[in-house]
């Protein structure tokens, strides 16, 4: 039995590791951009309506009614905190240019939620209130995360 | 009768071939197919809904060349929207003593929606068929293995 536990080699270690070896920081940020382009998928730390998300291509985001549009228009990404890959991260200070990435998302919906019924009630005194309410929301679907750079 | 030898690759199921539906992600098609209008003659339930149809109508079916609009006249009824969903699901929104902007508000709600069923909102914003980018954790492969 002590055995067994004692036979972890250097090379066993490495090879349960799944996370690769820290590497130097690229030199400029359109290398940092090819090398998070270079991996199979990649997400976006964005902040829509003041509160941030991590989303993906096709996501479904369901933030707080936005009053301003109609269902089907398309919004731009403004506010991207961060684009990351599988093994690497870029993050903004405190947001990423649009040059860098672009990231479109397009209305879906407005709908509302399940009632809610509220009920106020003061002990003994008669005063009971009943309010019945349903939160709107609108539903996004995010497009593709465009990073900019040059094509292979 | 003898016994079967397991695949030496995972067998590809037909079921993870199919496509997931994005509705939005590069074109979007709007849910909604038709709007039926039912109201009555006579009936002063109905005044208002007679009003809307014969100023609004119209223009709304010009703004909106996606839905079929039919006006349906039910006699001795009370006045009605009806909005039929791609999901074959329908909306029903009662119009009975409403007044001319109401009933504008509640056919906006029937165009801007889905016709999914309502269900919570609040819990989880973001609704994701796909895999995690980072990867998920797990405990056997860290770079030291936790001693007891």
């Amino acid at each position: 039995m002590a055995s067994l536990l004692k036979l972890s080699s250097a090379r066993q270690l490495a090879a349960r590791a799944l996370s690769t070896q820290a590497v130097a920081a690229p030199p400029s940020t359109s290398s940092a951009l090819s090398l998070i382009r270079s991996q199979p998928s990649q997400y976006v730390v964005a902040a829509i309506a003041g509160k941030k998300y991590l989303l993906a291509p096709k996501d479904l985001l369901t933030v707080p009614r936005l009053n301003d549009v109609r269902v089907g228009d398309i919004l731009s990404l403004s506010e991207i905190h961060e684009l990351g890959s599988r093994e690497y991260t870029l993050r903004g200070a405190p947001l990423i240019p649009q040059e860098a990435v672009r990231v479109q998302a397009t209305v879906v919906e407005h709908t509302k939620g399940k009632m809610e019924v509220i009920v106020k009630k003061k002990k003994r005194k008669g005063y009971t209130r009943t309010i019945k309410h349903k939160q709107p929301y609108t539903r996004l679907r995010i497009g593709s995360i465009e990073v900019e750079g040059a094509e292979l | 009768m003898g016994t079967r030898i397991a695949a030496a690759t995972k067998p590809i199921l037909r079921a993870r071939l199919r496509s997931t539906p994005a509705n939005g992600h590069v074109s979007f098609v709007p849910q909604i197919r038709k709007l039926v209008f039912e109201y009555c003659e006579k009936w002063p339930s109905s005044a208002n809904t007679r009003t809307y149809l014969l100023q609004h109508v119209e223009n709304l079916a010009k703004a909106n060349p996606h839905v079929e609009v039919v006006v349906l006249q039910r006699n001795m009824r009370e006045p009605i929207v009806r909005g039929f969903y791609l999901n074959d699901r329908d909306k029903v929104i009662s119009l009975k003593e409403s007044e001319v902007n109401q009933i504008q508000q509640k056919v906006q709600l029937l165009l801007d929606s889905s016709g999914a069923k309502i269900k919570s909102l609040k819990r989880r914003p973001v609704e994701s068929t796909t895999e995690a980018t980072r990867g998920i954790w797990s405990g056997f492969h860290t770079a030291e293995p936790f001693k007891i």
